[in-house]
């Protein structure tokens, strides 16, 4: 029974660690790798092409950067980038980028 | 001869760009605004889910650049990008409904922040 439970907590544990989304640590990142074309804060489209990522939505942004990296989706530049990227990094930027103001709206 | 040279450099500095975007259609954002029907009843409902393949959020497109919008309906035409619902919607628009639409959605910043 107490193994039991200590299983169970250790799972919560891990999934909870596995579905960490750290924006401070995807600041950092994104000051490395997007902002050269996305700008610091995700609100520029600094080549054509690229898209404004401030204040998109987190699931999305993710889904995003895992559909480049699997190959699903196909980008000259995104798809070398996403690869370079692991699923707690992909995470970390979509909590940062969502979490930014810019543009982006929903309008009918 | 030295301005001749330096118009030309000047021209060639500034037109290719201009004959590169002149390669994409003119979009018209007020054109767009029959054409948006098919958009809104998943873009344009705040906090709206696709519900297939997978269960993420719609994006938001209103403020997004046009360049990117004109790409990414570009790619799901092209089969580059794959969504079922957005890759049948983009094989039905035309090149000028696509620059609309951008042009309209771009400008469509001035809405509510949700």
């Amino acid at each position: 029974m107490m193994m039991r439970i200590g299983v169970t907590v250790l799972a919560l544990g891990l999934a909870a660690h596995a579905h960490a989304w750290d924006a401070d640590k995807g600041a950092e990142k994104a000051k490395q790798v997007c902002a050269a074309c996305h700008g610091e804060t995700g609100t520029e489209a600094k080549v054509p092409g690229a898209a404004i990522l401030a204040g998109q939505y987190r699931d999305y942004l993710y889904h995003s950067l895992l559909d480049y990296k699997t190959g699903k989706r196909k980008n000259a530049i995104m798809s070398g980038q996403a690869q370079a990227l692991s699923d707690a990094d992909m995470r970390n930027l979509a909590a940062y980028y969502a979490r930014q103001s810019g543009p982006l709206k929903v309008v009918r | 001869m030295n301005r001749t040279l330096g118009l030309i450099v000047l021209a060639l500095a500034f037109g290719a760009p201009a004959s590169a975007q002149q390669a994409a259609k003119a979009g018209n954002a007020e054109a767009a605004k029959v054409k948006v029907s098919m958009c809104v009843g998943c873009h344009g409902i705040p906090d709206y889910r696709t519900a297939f393949p997978s269960v993420y959020h719609v994006p938001k497109i209103a403020g997004q650049s046009a360049d990117y919008i004109a790409a990414a309906l570009n790619a799901y035409r092209t089969g580059e990008r794959l969504h079922p619902s957005m890759q049948g919607i983009a094989k039905s628009l035309s090149e000028q409904d696509i620059a609309d639409l951008a042009a309209y959605y771009s400008a469509a910043a001035g809405g509510a922040s949700r």
